[in-house]
């Protein structure tokens, strides 16, 4: 094998016996080999002074030949693998990767990327092309790490504070059932190690207890006296069970496996049965938490635009664009596997756009680059709508027959008009492009064709009106009435002008298009010149991407990013930006479509689901083949609720939490996959200093250890992906493949089971203490099928995958090859049918809708797309609505609410409704800036070399992420091999005279930041208090501070480990979890955001799962966000950043750093080392 | 010292050993406009050769960020900086290379970093050339730049590790072009750390050799390609055969590329190593720094580049970069399709020059289902 020179193989066999020492090569390469990879020369020395025995080798030229390459097998025994399998690698990074694991001596010692998604193939014999492999990333191929890693959750562990309150037999306050603060002392107590029985019943006996001690009006009175909101008690319903919460961290990342969680919170149904000694008509469960909202991943104005919850295509259609705008979506770093079809488009000729608030990564790939002011895109987008109508490139055409801008509007009420009030005796239209649903009526999920409308929602919405400019009279037009139909009317309606029309009842009205509203509006207060000033964007980029986006009618893909969806005008930004699609005839087409990209979402694909997560847990179905009687027992919430201190929204006197959103006090956690719920909140510390306390029970199922663990009473240890034993399913909302996470042949690891087999387990123990065998036949199948039985109910109830053969499937990815998700189209195009087919959306007037007539966007000033500044990222008065008056605009006040104008804490920014046109906005200053030092806005985007924490917190990881890691750790400082640090301007750093490389504090609104009530004095003010590396960072603007939101924060244990361990880690030594700071994390200065638009009662949406539209609340579709991208903060110098302590970081001293460049760097920069003649 | 015939400065110029062209020469193509720096090229690399004590900071394969970053910190602006001056003529190069540039004593210009500098090796991630301020647009080249630079050892034609070493304990293989370091004999005196001008070869304190990049032949000898580039997400990688000079086949997509027409430049030809790692230069980087880095031909490479959507046979070529693990040998534009054999000739990939567009029906009667793109 070593060449096809004869004589190289002989002087190669003849240097084989001269090991010496009496090792021979082959014992010498099995001891080499055995402590896996990498390890062959870890033999200290043995390896040169084994092989240094050898005899002399006469070598002539060594670039000819070489006559000593026996050695070169080493590396070959090191590559070969024992054997191969394939699993699943599915953070929550919408990839989803078919992995091929290298096995040897029994461990996972290298992995690499299957090649097989070019062999998928549908039930119509379509195939994916290799286009699409290779598949994984860095976070994939470091797991290595991770499977045998020093934070790998090995076995259930109890907290001992947790544990005594149990034994106790769960002690509490007489009158409030408050937990003794003693039991409290989450992040600080020692773990102990219990059996995995012990775990299922401790668990059960909590949430027993804690159904127990709130169920009842006595319950309910606990929780007021405990200090919740009234209304948060009342919506228990005397049930207790629904103060249990379940979560399914990114649940769509497991049909089965996740929403374990949901169907265990739908289980506990019969657990309210016992207590109250209810029936099933009147039981209730527990409640589930939301996920793609709680992430901030939901853009919540696509609800209220399209009726669904998010509009965005697989990635790979930007084949067929001539035009790409990544748009606050650093589409290179967060969409790796996909950014090839980014760049290859660019070579085949397509033009790329990026809009960003830095010069960022995907910059580079630009062919045009615009850099903007953090928070302020929807001023951005109306400001290019404002270039479009100026200068006549809006495709009114479009606007006509796809928008509500023909729709009349009321004078009088701001109502649109209805054909009903219009007409005498009028009758809705029969509508041929929606299935109407009687009452009482079902319908499953496969004969769904498109939106299912409740007969009574249908006819509360009527019919609307247009002024047709042929007949010059006002029209009826049904939600039928658009699109790809709307020429066989023969209207023409108007979208200018004033029209007194008169009514049935004989009064008269003015009414005006909506358009003629959202043409004033932006005319009047968003012209390039204004925006410019605003956003930062200089007018000729204004103008020059609006002009290009016209210029690509059809044909621009605009990918919307995170970025713009983590501030608190986000639902703004969705509406202006949709706008601005519209204008350009950019929705629904194949390569002309707008998106949102963040996080993996859209579980609805399994829209079979139901058959799972709502079997009726009272009669569970033990026939495999038997139809499921279901019933949904469980609610739906928003984690935004307990993130905001387990509060609703008051303003003075107004409630305005939504009736439909109502969460209930959080008495117990239990979590899967999920570091975001604890770990990652918005306002970390705060959730964990204050809120947590409120919890009874806290739960978490990991397999790897993080700060969400270290909070936790009981963490279930469950398998790693690559040591499955219950396959599960997932599919990727960017790219169109179905995936299985197949059982594995690895053995497990360590003493860890499935997350199904834990919520089983906890469901049997229950079933135990309350005598009722019905909780184990919830979970029957798991025993008798290995759970498949669950997931083909799923599988074949779902639109996307009704069809497949389960064990086909599971099958070809052992093989490492996906099946395409059997969606309308392949690629997945978002609003195909609509923008392409010209079916209605799923909004009430089967339009896009601009306009909002629901009385919760009115009294926020928000019935049409108009900019906020952001909530607390500004150097303005926060969250004013910037636009000139309009007869649109009429908010209410917060003295119309009971509140005062002139109360500006962060608090009290949520619902204040002040306008200002931006000729007075600017003259203001964010109330902080009155304070020393209060100066910058500081955000914490996501990044490469992590997707959520995955990957960063792993060494080789670790040490790419940004300029300050060091494999060897020289300065003792460091928290690990890698760090977290801010990017900042540099001459932002050198005014506050901090060098590039320097540690330093950066603190938040002292009022909450870093947690409510810290005292400088307090052990977890220490903890929590961000420090970090500062680097010197050309690219981000001035007064526009960056951290990566990858990297996992500090805890009580990983403070205490930096401190006092002699290695200098910031590493908890009990429980191995590792910190990538000093103290604090990049939730240090976040906090818990609501606003009313988020919440409301009345908006019209598509439901979660299935086609069926309704009214107010949905989990993931309409409900809070946050705004985790918002802060404004003060950065002070703690230290140097030399080692130790002392002067200036190597790298800046050596000239090597931006601003400190030595004579060779500049003229290297330069290109001046080379001359050409 | 002999004279050898280097294509790439196009002039003969001094080398320790006789010319000497293996039979077939490893050879890669990096497009900078698509790499992303995912680093995932170095983990699949780190997680397969070098996790062992004593290679903590050894990364065969590392991205950079250019012109801040460095791995090992500043290894190309040190050797630039001691070569002085660099003057090309047309497509000859006058000036020095670092066989030419020789300190007495030595056989290589070269300098060996310290320790210290194998540290922080993502230093200067993303960070452009100038401050931002406050907003801004700009189009074509950027005024402000950043690009990234994947890097291997570039098994270079006229190895200067090679030319380096007092043991002759490196060598190059004649099946592939793949240099290699010879764990047996090598005894760590550390000349060939010093003289590889990109800092490829690393010295490892545990096993008291110097080590590097070995091309990953226990794959390339099964026709594989590569780790890092069978992982390469941002499909920014090729590895296959290059010709001779003189000698290139317009269906091989390395010679495509690099000979034929010439997109890929070498990196640092000023050098005179002939390195094997071709480069497509970024098209958005002022090109004065590029033709420091890539040599005299960037504009043309870079404008070669941007026709190559009206060029089928360049885009067939490129086309074949990351769809298969197997070594490609020959390629061809097909019905729309790019096609890429073995050296077997046997057909190993075919992809679409456009991934194809399906619309299924509405309604799937053989499955009695509804298929939506809305769920």
């Amino acid at each position: 094998m070593a060449g096809s020179n004869g004589k190289q193989m002989v002087s190669a066999q003849a240097a084989e016996p001269v090991i010496g020492k009496g090792v021979n090569r082959r014992s010498f390469l099995q001891v080499a080999c055995g402590a896996g990879a990498g390890a062959v020369f870890s033999q200290t020395s043995a390896f040169a002074e084994l092989f240094g025995f050898m005899q002399p080798v006469h070598v002539d030229s060594p670039l000819k030949s070489y006559p000593n390459r026996g050695w070169e097998k080493t590396y070959r025994n090191l590559y070969e693998p024992d054997s191969t399998f394939h699993f699943l690698c599915a953070p929550n990074d919408t990839h989803n990767c078919l992995l091929t694991a290298y096995v040897k001596n029994g461990v996972v010692v290298r992995i690499g990327p299957s090649f097989g998604f070019g062999e998928a193939k549908d039930t119509d014999g379509n195939q994916a092309s290799h286009r699409w492999d290779p598949r994984c990333c860095t976070k994939g191929l470091s797991l290595i790490r991770r499977f045998y890693g020093h934070r790998r959750a090995k076995e259930p562990m109890i907290r001992k504070g947790f544990k005594e309150w149990s034994d106790a037999g769960h002690p509490r306050d007489a009158t409030t059932g408050k937990v003794p603060e003693q039991y409290l002392n989450r992040g600080q107590d020692p773990f102990e190690k219990i059996t995995w029985d012990q775990a299922y019943e401790y668990a059960a006996r909590a949430m027993k207890n804690i159904s127990e001690t709130y169920s009842g009006t006595s319950g309910q009175e606990k929780l007021v006296a405990q200090g919740y909101d009234p209304a948060m008690a009342e919506a228990t319903m005397g049930a207790g069970t629904q103060t249990l919460k379940f979560r399914g961290g990114m649940a769509a990342l497991g049909a089965t496996r996740l929403f374990a969680q949901y169907r265990n919170a739908n289980v506990m149904a019969l657990l309210d049965s016992h207590i109250r000694g209810v029936g099933p008509d009147k039981a209730l469960g527990g409640r589930g938490f939301d996920n793609y909202s709680w992430h901030t991943d939901l853009p919540p104005g696509h609800p209220m635009v399209t009726g669904q919850q998010t509009n965005d295509w697989d990635l790979c259609n930007v084949e067929h664009s001539n035009l790409i705008i990544a748009w606050g979506m650093n589409w290179i770093t967060t969409k790796m596997p996909d950014a090839h079809w980014l760049t290859e488009a660019r070579i085949k000729g397509a033009k790329v756009v990026v809009i960003a608030t830095d010069y960022s990564a995907t910059m580079c790939k630009a062919d045009e680059g615009l850099i903007v002011r953090p928070g302020t895109t929807p001023a951005l987008a109306l400001g290019m709508c404002h270039v479009l109508l100026k200068e006549d490139r809006a495709d009114m055409d479009y606007l006509r027959r796809f928008t509500d801008m023909p729709l009349l509007l009321r004078d009088d009420t701001l109502d649109l008009l209805r054909a009903g009030d219009v007409f005498p005796d009028y009758k809705n239209k029969e509508l041929k492009n929606a299935r109407i649903l009687k009452k009482g009526e079902k319908i499953h999920p496969l004969q769904q064709p498109g939106p299912v409308i409740p007969e009574g929602l249908r006819e509360s919405w009527g019919d609307y009106v247009v002024y047709d400019e042929k007949t010059k009279e006002p029209q009826a037009v049904s939600r039928d009435d658009m699109g790809a139909t709307f020429a066989i009317t023969g209207l023409a309606p108007a979208l200018e002008g004033s029209y007194t029309v008169k009514l049935a009842n004989g009064e008269e009205v003015t009414c005006q298009p909506v358009f003629a509203h959202m043409k004033k509006l932006i005319m009047e207060s968003y012209d390039p010149r204004t925006v410019s000033e605003l956003t930062w964007a200089p007018v000729e980029g204004i103008e020059a991407i609006a002009r290009l986006i016209a210029e690509n009618n059809g044909k621009t893909s605009i990918a919307v990013g995170m970025g713009p969806n983590q501030f608190f005008n986000n639902d703004l930004k969705d509406r202006a930006q949709f706008l601005l699609a519209a204008m350009t005839g950019n929705i629904g087409k194949v390569g002309g479509n707008i998106g949102s990209y963040a996080g993996n979402y859209r579980a609805a694909f399994f829209s079979g689901l139901g058959q799972y997560i709502k079997e009726d847990p009272f009669n569970p179905q033990l026939d495999p083949e038997g139809e499921i009687s279901m019933k949904g027992y469980w609610k739906g919430e928003s984690v935004h609720y307990w993130n905001h201190g387990d509060t609703v929204l008051r303003k003075g006197k107004a409630l305005l939490t939504g009736k439909t959103h109502m969460p209930t006090p959080t008495k117990s956690i239990h979590v899967s996959n999920s570091n975001s719920l604890i770990g990652n909140a918005k306002g970390h510390f705060d959730t964990v200093i204050n809120t947590l306390r409120k919890c009874d029970f806290v739960g978490v199922n990991e397999w790897w250890w993080t700060s969400s663990c270290e909070y936790a009473d009981i963490v279930f240890a469950v398998d790693a992906w690559s040591e499955m034993k219950v396959p599960d399913a997932t599919i990727s909302v960017t790219n169109p493949f179905l995936y299985i996470f197949p059982d594995t042949p690895l053995p497990r690891a360590y003493n860890t089971t499935s997350d199904n087999e834990v919520a089983a387990g906890i469901a049997r123990a229950m079933g135990k203490l309350v005598g009722d065998d019905r909780f184990d036949k919830n979970w029957a199948f798991l025993e008798k099928d290995n759970g498949k039985t669950y997931l083909r109910r799923v599988l074949s109830n779902s639109n996307v995958s009704a069809g497949y053969d389960l064990e086909e499937i599971i099958a070809k990815a052992k093989k490492g090859v996906p099946v395409p998700m059997l969606t309308r189209t392949y690629p997945k195009v978002g609003g195909y049918e609509q923008g392409t087919e010209g079916k209605p959306y799923y909004t009430k007037t089967g339009r896009l809708e601009f306009y909002r007539e629901e009385p919760e966007f009115k009294d926020s000033g928000e019935s049409l797309p108009i900019h906020r500044e952001p909530i607390d990222s500004t150097f303005y008065e926060p969250n004013v609505i910037v636009a000139e008056a309009h007869p649109l605009l009429n908010p209410k006040s917060p003295e119309d609410y009971g509140a005062k104008t002139s109360d500006l804490s962060a608090d009290d920014r949520q619902a204040r409704h002040v306008i200002k046109p931006w000729r007075e906005l600017k003259n203001t200053k964010h109330p902080l800036m009155e304070k020393d030092g209060f100066r910058f806005i500081f955000h914490t985007p996501k990044y490469r070399h992590g997707a959520h924490t995955t990957g960063a917190d792993v060494d080789i990881m670790a040490v790419w992420f940004g300029p300050f890691g060091d494999m060897h750790r020289k300065d003792k400082r460091m928290p690990y091999s890698g760090e977290g640090y801010a990017d900042i301007n540099p001459l932002d750093a050198k005014e506050l005279g901090i060098e590039d490389g320097d540690y330093i504090w950066m603190d938040a609104d002292p009022n909450h930041s870093p947690y409510h009530g810290w005292k400088p004095e307090d052990e977890a003010y220490k903890m929590a208090r961000l420090q970090c590396r500062a680097r010197y960072y050309p690219g981000t603007p001035r007064g526009v501070v960056k951290m990566w939101h990858n990297m996992a924060g500090s805890t009580f244990g990983t403070y205490k480990g930096h401190i006092t361990r002699a290695d200098g880690l910031a590493r908890n030594s009990h429980t191995g979890y590792q910190s990538m700071y000093r103290s604090g994390s990049h939730q240090s200065c976040t906090r818990g955001y609501l606003k009313p638009t988020w919440m409301t009662d009345s908006l019209v949406r598509k439901d979660l799962i299935g086609q069926t539209v309704g009214t107010g609340f949905a989990p993931d579709v309409h409900c809070p966000t946050g705004a985790p991208r918002e802060s404004f903060i003060k950065i002070t110098k703690k230290e140097d950043g030399g080692m130790n302590g002392e002067g200036l970081w190597s790298p800046a001293k050596k000239g090597l750093r931006p601003t400190y460049e030595n004579e060779q760097m500049k003229k290297f920069i330069g290109g001046d080392y080379v001359e050409k003649g | 010292m002999p004279k050898v015939k280097n294509w790439q400065i196009n002039r003969d110029m001094d080398y320790p050993y006789e010319d000497s062209r293996p039979d077939k020469q490893i050879a890669y193509i990096f497009d900078t406009n698509k790499c992303i720096e995912c680093q995932t090229c170095t983990i699949a690399c780190k997680t397969t050769w070098t996790s062992g004590k004593g290679q903590e900071q050894i990364f065969w394969n590392n991205v950079e960020t250019k012109p801040y970053g460095g791995y090992p910190q500043a290894w190309d602006v040190k050797l630039l900086d001691k070569l002085k001056a660099q003057r090309w003529k047309g497509d000859s190069y006058e000036g020095k290379t670092v066989f030419e540039n020789v300190p007495f004593g030595d056989q290589v210009e070269g300098h060996r970093p310290e320790e210290d500098d194998y540290a922080h090796p993502n230093l200067g991630e993303d960070e452009i050339t100038g401050t931002v301020e406050g907003g801004q647009y700009f189009t074509g080249i950027h005024h402000q730049w950043m690009f990234y630079l994947a890097r291997i050892c570039n098994h270079c034609t006229y190895p200067a590790c090679l030319a380096a070493c007092p043991r002759k304990a490196i060598y190059k293989r004649d099946e592939d072009g793949i240099v290699l370091v010879d764990q047996s004999r090598c005894r760590g005196y550390q000349e060939c750390v010093k003289a590889c001008p990109y800092k490829k070869v690393f010295y490892n304190a545990m096993t008291r050799t110097s080590e590097k990049c070995i091309g990953c032949y226990p794959r390339v000898e099964k026709g594989l390609q590569p780790r890092c580039v069978e992982s390469c997400i941002g499909k920014i990688r090729l590895q296959g055969w290059l010709s001779k000079p003189g000698e290139a086949r317009a269906d091989n997509p390395i010679d495509q590329l690099v000979h034929i027409k010439k997109v890929a430049l070498p990196l640092y030809p000023q050098y005179g190593t002939e390195p094997n790692v071709y480069y497509i230069p970024p098209v958005h980087v002022p090109r004065k720094f590029l033709e420091q880095m890539f040599g005299p031909s960037v504009e043309t490479a870079i404008e070669n580049y941007m026709a190559a959507k009206d060029d089928k046979e360049a885009l067939a070529a490129m086309l074949m970069f990351g769809n298969t693990p197997q070594i490609i040998t020959k390629c061809k534009h097909e019905d729309s399709h790019a096609v890429g054999f073995n050296d077997k000739g046997e057909e190993v990939v075919r992809v679409p020059l456009t991934e194809p567009f399906i619309v299924r029906r509405h309604y799937d009667e053989k499955f009695k289902s509804f298929r939506l793109n809305t769920a």
